[in-house]
């Protein structure tokens, strides 16, 4: 299809303006793409992941911190009940020593123990022990049974210790074997008595005692609850149930950890069991001793640690779940979106069909009657803008429609296509081709600059029409008239140019078709006669101004032996017009089928009416035009015409032209053949102009040859045409054929007819065609005396 | 329950031990205390310091004897049983947190007995051998 220029500027304007309110509005496109489900449900899905992780790592840490401080506090807690219940007891122990160190003064030691036991100033036995030592370290006095304390115990520490210490002693742990039990001793030496050794009071105490509190609940199975003494050695410790002692680590970067009171729990690595915990060591005021309290990280923190491992998997869970949802719902959103998409396509494509079909032929594919209109509108448009003019062709197809009826619609509608197709290649890309209904095309040309341009392209495309057609089989030329009119020069509406272009095609038909015509002003006067005489012509056949006018034929001895039905029209304005003016017109439109049928049946009905008055059986010469000839119905006509009137099939004679035999032989001898079995006669009208193979006339089943008046015109002056009627003469009688002169005028042309032995003659000299009535006073003339006018 | 029966069936070996040697650990209060009979349970809690009363109401002074005497073990291990560990254990969690004071003790039978005789409040153990008049034997339920 060709392009259009000026749709085409059309729609750049259309977008210009789409473009520049498609810049205003980029914000709201870029809104648009943010809610498209794809992106819309990521974003929602990235968010609520966000917000899942967050909160769950935010939770599990403030349940870590919390517990961390929880852990802190505690320990700081225990720290200090325990400090406090230390001391309470060292102070108990103390206390115990100066008691039992003051009681003594001089006494006897065993009995001054008993008396304190009995008076209940003695803590109690089953855990504490004290032993009145003199300075050689002999037990003088025990609370326990003498036989096992009386041993010497000079050589321990804590005697020792004692020895050269002013105040409470503390000694080291011993295990003792009897009891399986770590054993811890206090001990202080009697005041002031010599320079020398002096008498010791030792409590050895439990070991456990010291440690006592230490709750499983609270402190767990890895929790410690310890006293170390200030030279780093643990007095006893107790981790679990597990109690231990004699161990050393080093004092000053323990307690260095918590020397504070305020000073919160700290998170180590206890260096003699390498378990973590938040420890407290914190120095006892009044004793060379520390104590420990520490929380096992792990037992701690495990119901968090296991709290966040729940957290985690709901996150977990809950995030697959969440991806789940968004990937069902994406994909069923997508599902929607494509189907939606494709119903759009499939709207759009039956939109974009309607509009195509709307504005194309269906046949061609080329733009139709609206789409030119509009086409041509723009470019009148355009032209008139840049003072420009453009071109206009208007085509027909010659005597397409007798294709079409004798080949058939299928192969008509083929030939349009082609049409179509050869038109499209040969004008340029920016021309316009466009199909106006039934075989009317047009071409447009735009910015044409001078005539020729137009004439040019006018002649190509005659001459690619020209090229032969190869249709349902058969080899045909057709060709095409052409007209050309010129914007703003022939007309400056679309109605007005269209009419210049068909006048000057018209023109081109009457010019004998297959040539180019270019619209005058001269030419469009002219054709407002024929407009108005075609319109005319479609009511004369209602009206009745069609007329049969008869013309006898008569044998050489002047005796009448048949007629001749020549059609007249009495135009009720222009008077009688002559069947030259409008059988062409008639021909062209298609109504000289039913002008032709009712020829027919009015000149048989007149010839049975005639011999009805007792006319001689005379025979009547009807002419069938090209059209008529090839119609489908013709033989029907031919039938009814016969049967509805009465009249004999062999007086009846249809005259063909020699151009319409020649023009496809083979249907033309089978058309023949079945009038022929009718019975009807077949005469072959205007012989010798239609340049026949003479050859090919013995194949046609014919009664008749008539010979062409302008051959009898010349025959007196003309030996030419003298030698040439005589030929004829000498065929029609070699074939057996009839042959009758026509449009004989003068005796002279009647003798000299008579000198070659021709048939019958027809013309003025016998009589011009008349209307019937006085047709009928002209025959009873002329049987009334036959030999008169010889 | 098992460990229960194997002491149950500890004990009855030790008694069978001590019946050949005619040696019973009883318990016993003053003739004027008029408790005839005590469960294990009111026992254990009287000498755990958990229970400071008779059941008559009359309030309760446990008397205990030293580590190193023969009856301590038995009565423990028999009548409460618990070892020495586990009692040195209890009561220094309760005298360390300062909520209780352990019996006083005797040390021996002989000591006991005198003890027990003297007040109608206190209650004691001793070996069977030791009992008289001025005691009465506690049945333990």
């Amino acid at each position: 299809m060709s392009g259009y220029a000026w749709w085409r500027l059309n729609n750049l304007n259309e977008m210009k303006r789409y473009s520049l309110s498609t810049e205003t509005n980029i914000a709201q496109y870029w809104l648009h793409r943010l809610l498209e489900p794809a992106v819309l449900f990521s974003g929602i899905a990235v968010m609520a992941l966000g917000v899942i992780w967050a909160t769950t790592l935010n939770l599990a840490n403030r349940e870590q911190v919390s517990a961390e401080r929880t852990a802190a506090a505690l320990a700081m807690d225990i720290a200090d009940t325990y400090e406090a219940q230390i001391v309470r007891a060292l102070r108990e122990i103390d206390t115990t020593l100066k008691l039992v160190l003051y009681s003594l003064d001089g006494k006897s030691a065993p009995s001054v123990l008993d008396d304190l036991r009995a008076r209940g100033m003695l803590p109690p036995e089953v855990l504490f022990t004290v032993n009145v030592t003199d300075s050689l370290g002999n037990v003088l006095a025990s609370t326990e049974d003498l036989d096992t304390a009386q041993q010497g115990v000079a050589t321990h520490d804590y005697y020792r210790f004692a020895q050269q210490t002013e105040g409470m002693v503390v000694g080291m742990p011993r295990f003792d074997q009897e009891s399986n039990d770590w054993e811890l001793f206090f001990s202080r030496r009697a005041q002031g008595r010599n320079e020398g050794a002096a008498i010791i009071v030792t409590v050895s105490v439990h070991a456990g005692y010291f440690v006592s509190s230490y709750e499983p609940d609270v402190l767990g199975e890895q929790g410690v609850l310890a006293l170390v003494g200030n030279d780093g050695i643990f007095r006893v410790r107790r981790t679990g149930t597990a109690i231990s002692a004699n161990r050393k680590v080093d004092y000053e970067t323990m307690v260095a950890v918590s020397r504070d009171v305020e000073t919160p729990a700290k998170l180590t690595v206890n260096a003699w069991d390498e378990i973590l915990r938040y420890t407290v060591a914190r120095e006892l005021f009044e004793f060379p001793l520390a104590i420990v309290v520490g929380l096992s990280e792990a037992e701690r923190l495990a119901a968090v640690k296991e709290l966040e491992q729940t957290y985690l998997w709901r996150a977990m869970l809950a995030s697959l779940l969440l991806l789940i949802i968004v990937i069902l719902l994406g994909r069923l959103s997508w599902k929607l979106q494509r189907a939606q998409f494709h119903n759009m396509e499939q709207r759009v494509a039956h939109a974009q069909r309607v509009e195509y079909l709307a504005f194309h032929d269906s046949l061609t594919g080329l733009p139709n009657r609206a789409f030119f209109s509009q086409l041509l509108t723009q470019g009148m448009n355009h032209s008139r803008r840049y003072t420009q003019q453009f071109a206009l062709l208007f085509l027909d197809l010659d005597r397409f429609k007798m294709i079409n009826d004798s080949l058939g619609h299928d192969a008509g509608d083929e030939l349009l296509q082609e049409m179509g197709r050869r038109l499209n290649g040969a004008v340029r890309e920016s021309d316009v081709v466009a199909r106006l209904g039934g075989d009317e095309f047009v071409v447009l040309l735009p910015k044409i600059e001078a005539i020729r341009q137009a004439e040019i392209v006018a002649e190509k495309v005659l001459s690619t029409v020209s090229a032969p057609f190869t249709l349902a089989g058969q080899e045909l030329h057709i060709t095409v008239s052409i007209g050309v009119a010129l914007f703003p020069k022939d007309g400056e509406d679309e109605q007005s140019l269209l009419k210049s272009a068909d006048i000057a095609m018209y023109y081109a038909k009457e010019k004998g078709k297959n040539n180019v015509q270019f619209s005058s002003k001269a030419l469009n006067a002219d054709s407002l006669e024929r407009f108005a005489l075609e319109s005319n012509l479609r009511s004369a056949l209602q009206n009745q101004e069609f007329k049969v006018y008869y013309q006898s034929k008569q044998d050489m001895n002047g005796r009448v032996t048949g007629m001749e039905a020549l059609l007249r029209w009495q135009h009720p304005d222009l008077g009688l017009v002559a069947p030259m003016e409008f059988i062409p017109m008639a021909e062209e439109n298609g109504l000289i089928i039913p002008i032709g049928r009712w020829v027919l049946k009015t000149a048989c009905w007149q010839n049975v009416a005639w011999q009805n008055e007792g006319f001689p059986e005379l025979s009547m010469g009807v002419n069938l035009s090209a059209r008529q000839f090839l119609d489908k119905g013709l033989l029907d006509d031919i039938k009814t015409a016969l049967h509805e009137t009465g009249m004999a099939p062999e007086l009846l004679e249809l005259e063909i032209t020699e151009s319409m035999v020649m023009y496809d032989v083979e249907q033309t001898v089978q058309i023949l053949k079945k009038i022929k079995k009718m019975g009807v006669r077949v005469a072959i009208d205007d012989f010798g102009t239609g340049y026949s193979s003479l050859s090919r006339l013995k194949d046609f089943p014919l009664d008749s040859i008539k010979i062409d008046g302008s051959f009898i015109y010349d025959t007196i002056d003309c030996t030419g045409n003298q030698k040439l009627t005589e030929a004829i003469i000498e065929i029609g009688r070699t074939l057996s054929l009839t042959v009758i002169a026509e449009g004989v005028e003068t005796l002279e042309q009647l003798e000299y007819l008579r000198t070659i032995s021709c048939d019958q003659f027809q013309g003025f000299y016998a009589n011009k065609p008349l209307p019937p009535e006085e047709f009928a006073v002209a025959m009873r003339e002329i049987y009334l005396a036959p030999q008169a006018r010889l | 329950m098992s460990t229960r029966l194997m002491v149950n069936m500890w004990g009855l070996l030790f008694s069978l031990l001590a019946g050949s040697a005619g040696a019973e650990v009883v318990v016993v209060v003053s003739a004027q205390n008029p408790t005839k009979t005590l469960s294990h349970a009111e026992l254990g809690d009287i000498y755990l310091g958990r229970l400071s009363r008779f059941p008559d109401g009359t309030a309760v002074v446990p008397v205990d004897q030293r580590e190193t005497s023969p009856a301590y073990t038995e009565f423990y291990r028999y009548h409460l049983e618990k070892t020495p560990t586990q009692i040195k254990a209890h009561w220094s969690k309760l005298i360390f947190t300062g909520r209780g004071q352990p019996p006083a003790r005797v040390a021996n039978d002989t000591a006991m007995a005198n003890a027990i005789a003297v007040s109608s409040r206190a209650i004691g153990y001793l070996d069977s051998t030791i009992i008289d008049e001025r005691l009465r034997v506690v049945a333990i339920e």
